[in-house]
């Protein structure tokens, strides 16, 4: 494929079987929790610690690999079988983009695996709940690692799977078997999209190779309407998975699930595959002015209206849930506007800051037993090493200088600036408000008195908090690690992109360089969010912890506005009203109730009506009297020599 | 005028309907078996009759199954009337409409 070395100047040189042992790696660690330690706790957290460090430590010597190769791609591609026609491979392809998200996901999880073996100690599903992310760590580093879109989708839905079983991890709680359900359900309608997408390239290109659907798209073989339609199809799948607008309502369910989970899962890597779903296929929005528009403008519609529903929220979870869907949908937003680094570059920063915000709350929940922010305040003395990593997180993701989201953030609104000002408009209100709702939880979470968390229910079987909520005590030292090693990236990992190296790097990716060019910096750009950033924080300040204005009048104030909020944009009673019990329970199920109740079954009973009718008008005859026989036979016999005499007259 | 082909076979199907009749409507089963053996030898007329006016596989083939025939009616009247004593034994009747066990 010439067009692959266009870009690439030598090939990566790491062995393909180091690239298969990343994701054998934990699918091994995996298979022997489930097969063997499920009940044995001690060794099923390290077996997954075990598994997931090797893959972690794999991951770095290949992005050191692909780094000393200045970015090219390796791609080593098997057949797996063929069906007629179709061709289906699988592979691996290492380049750029791979091996940052090989690094994203294996170091975060290997942080929350450790965080894990803290935060769940005592839980009755310990072993189950290491396979599970074992499990998901497999899938998801098989997404990344794919070359082909059909692999890709593959691992895209075991994926989807194992988020699932760790939302519903607890599943005897019926709010979270329920959020399992919807999370998986609502993503299910964006891989409808995908698989569309995937059936429909393959009519029209006879490949999945990831390669060759860049060249596709590039070479200009299929009319615009098609490339769209298939941009649009990736982008739904995207859409689903990585929450945006109006597929959203899953992710803040999902925070049912243990809070490790939340931090790697629905934070920092499942929900970014969405962001990197379409920066694979990034040359073929690039094509695609329509696509890339939708992808730009539910992004931005994403993270506005999810910034706004976060600034109401009393659960300090789904405050960084909604804040997790917005600063996805500013990734999309900056994908749609070209700003391709940019996505990637805030994926990666937001990854660690995010990850270390939730295992932050997790911690917070560790001592509280609560996740209701009303129900503490004052932790800052009582958790300090917590309270330092949350701020140093939130001011990470409110984008405050020099920390990592500070620069990241700010590629995106140079980028937004440069496409379309109002997209710009609307990007930068939610930094403002981003700045305002972190500050409003810090400030509620960690100043002022405690109000005491919420007191251990001892008649639930499945309580396992240690310690007295009425005196929280800062974590314990598995817990306390990871945040103290998370809140490194969260402060250094946007230095990586101010020579543009990074962008260089996942550049490289792509089939060619872009035409526009890459982000710089601007100090217009950066000197304005920085304000609006600080101007949130100074309000929540003012706000929450001066209390020079109540919070409660300026709701009423708002009203109309915070009622909405409030009520999430009522999009859940939209879905549930309208799409579940309208149109599936009043109209679809019902009819289907109807088709089974006098179509099905009139059909069953209809044949056994028959049968019986005939039978009971048939009985008579066999009264057990052979003259009647007889009697029959003779007359059988006279009807048939007379029909013999009709049809042969004399 | 003398009798013909169609003449014998005419007496030999109105004597089998006779039996016909006489065997599905006897309610003693005595007369049931009296109705077969009038049927019997209907069937032996009408085979005699084709036999003697050559019609068929020669004369001898009508004679030697009217031959077997009767030999075979005696057979069956024998143990026809024996079962019928068993089952009056039995059931103190012959009357056939009584007899219906093969009634499900």
């Amino acid at each position: 494929m010439p067009f692959l070395e266009a870009a690439a100047t030598q090939s990566p040189t790491i062995d393909e079987w180091l690239l298969w042992a990343i994701l054998v790696s934990p699918l091994t660690a995996w298979a022997l929790i489930v097969l063997y330690f499920r009940k044995i706790p001690a060794v099923a957290g390290y077996l997954a610690i075990a598994g997931i460090g090797i893959s972690c430590l794999i991951s770095f010597v290949t992005l050191f690999n692909v780094i000393d190769a200045d970015g090219a791609i390796a791609q080593h591609t098997h057949e797996w079988f063929t069906a007629g026609d179709v061709v289906v491979n699988l592979g691996v392809r290492v380049d750029g983009l791979t091996a940052v998200m090989l690094v994203v996901v294996t170091s975060v999880s290997l942080l929350v695996q450790i965080y894990s073996t803290g935060y769940m100690a005592g839980d009755s599903g310990y072993g189950r709940y290491f396979a599970h992310m074992c499990l998901f760590t497999t899938a998801m580093l098989g997404l990344v690692l794919a070359d082909n879109l059909f692999m890709l989708f593959i691992f895209w839905e075991l994926v989807g799977l194992s988020s699932y079983l760790l939302i519903g991890f607890w599943f005897h709680k019926p709010s979270a078997a329920a959020a399992a359900k919807k999370a998986f359900i609502v993503t299910r309608i964006g891989d409808l999209g995908l698989l569309a997408a995937l059936l429909l390239i393959w009519s029209r290109a006879e490949t999945f190779d990831i390669a060759g659907i860049h060249h596709w798209a590039a070479s200009g073989e299929a009319s615009d309407k098609i490339v769209t339609l298939f941009a649009l199809g990736i982008f739904a799948g995207a859409a689903g998975k990585s929450a945006q607008f109006p597929l959203h309502v899953w992710l803040p369910d999902a925070m049912e699930g243990p809070t490790p989970v939340s931090a790697l899962i629905h934070a920092a890597t499942m929900v970014a595959a969405g962001v990197y779903l379409v920066a694979r296929f990034f040359p073929v929005f690039e094509v695609s002015t329509d696509a890339r528009e939708v992808v730009a403008w539910i992004g931005a519609a994403t993270a506005l209206i999810a910034a706004t529903i976060a600034l109401v929220q009393t659960d300090l979870k789904r405050v960084l849930a909604y804040s997790t869907v917005s600063q996805l949908g500013y990734m999309m937003l900056a994908l749609g506007a070209l700003g391709y680094v940019a996505a990637i570059f805030h994926l990666f920063t937001h990854a660690f800051f995010k990850a270390l915000l939730f295992l932050g709350s997790g911690s917070v929940n560790h001592g509280t037993n609560t996740f209701d922010m009303r129900k503490m305040g004052g932790l800052r003395a009582k958790m300090p090493v917590t309270f330092w990593t949350f701020v140093i997180g939130s001011l990470s993701l409110a984008g405050i200088f020099p920390l990592a989201g500070f620069w990241s953030k700010d590629e995106i609104l140079l980028d937004a600036w440069r496409y379309d000002r109002a997209l710009w408009f609307m990007a930068a209100t939610v930094a403002f408000m981003t700045a305002f709702y972190m500050f409003r939880a810090i400030f509620l979470t960690f100043f002022g008195e405690y109000k005491g968390g919420e007191p251990v229910d001892h008649h639930d079987p499945d309580n396992h908090f240690h310690g007295d909520p009425a005196h929280p005590h800062e974590s314990p030292w598995p817990m306390r690690a990871p945040l103290l090693i998370l809140a490194v990236p969260a402060v250094l990992a946007g230095l990586l992109n101010v020579d543009h190296d990074f962008g260089d790097f996942i550049n490289h990716a792509l089939p060619e360089l872009p035409h526009h060019e890459g982000s710089t910096f601007e100090w217009g750009i950066a000197l304005s969010s920085l304000g609006l950033a600080l101007g949130g924080i100074g309000l929540a300040w003012a706000i929450y912890y001066k209390r020079w204005v109540s919070s409660a009048s300026l709701r009423e104030l708002f009203l109309p506005l915070a009622g909405l909020f409030e009520h999430k944009y009522f999009l859940d009673n939209v879905y549930e009203d309208i799409f579940v019990r309208g149109i599936f329970h009043r109209g679809w199920n019902r009819l289907l109730e109807l088709t089974d109740r006098y179509v099905i079954d009139g059909v069953a009973n209809g044949s056994g009506r028959l049968v019986r009718g005939v039978s009971s008008g048939l009985r008579p005859i066999q009264n057990g009297l052979l003259q009647t026989y007889g009697l029959g036979f003779a007359a059988g016999v006279i009807i048939f020599v007379l029909a013999v005499f009709a049809a042969n007259p004399l | 005028m003398t009798p013909g082909l169609e003449h014998f076979l005419t007496v030999g199907a109105i004597l089998f309907c006779l039996g016909l009749t006489i065997a599905l409507s006897k309610r003693n089963a005595i007369g049931v078996l009296m109705g077969i053996e009038i049927m019997l030898n209907a069937v032996n007329l009408t085979l005699l009759s084709f036999a003697r006016f050559g019609v068929g596989h020669g004369p001898v083939a009508g004679q030697a199954f009217v031959v077997f025939i009767i030999t075979v009616a005696a057979a069956e009247a024998a143990v026809a009337l024996a079962l019928a004593v068993s089952v009056y034994r039995n059931r103190d009747t012959i009357d056939v409409d009584k007899l219906n066990l093969l009634r499900s």
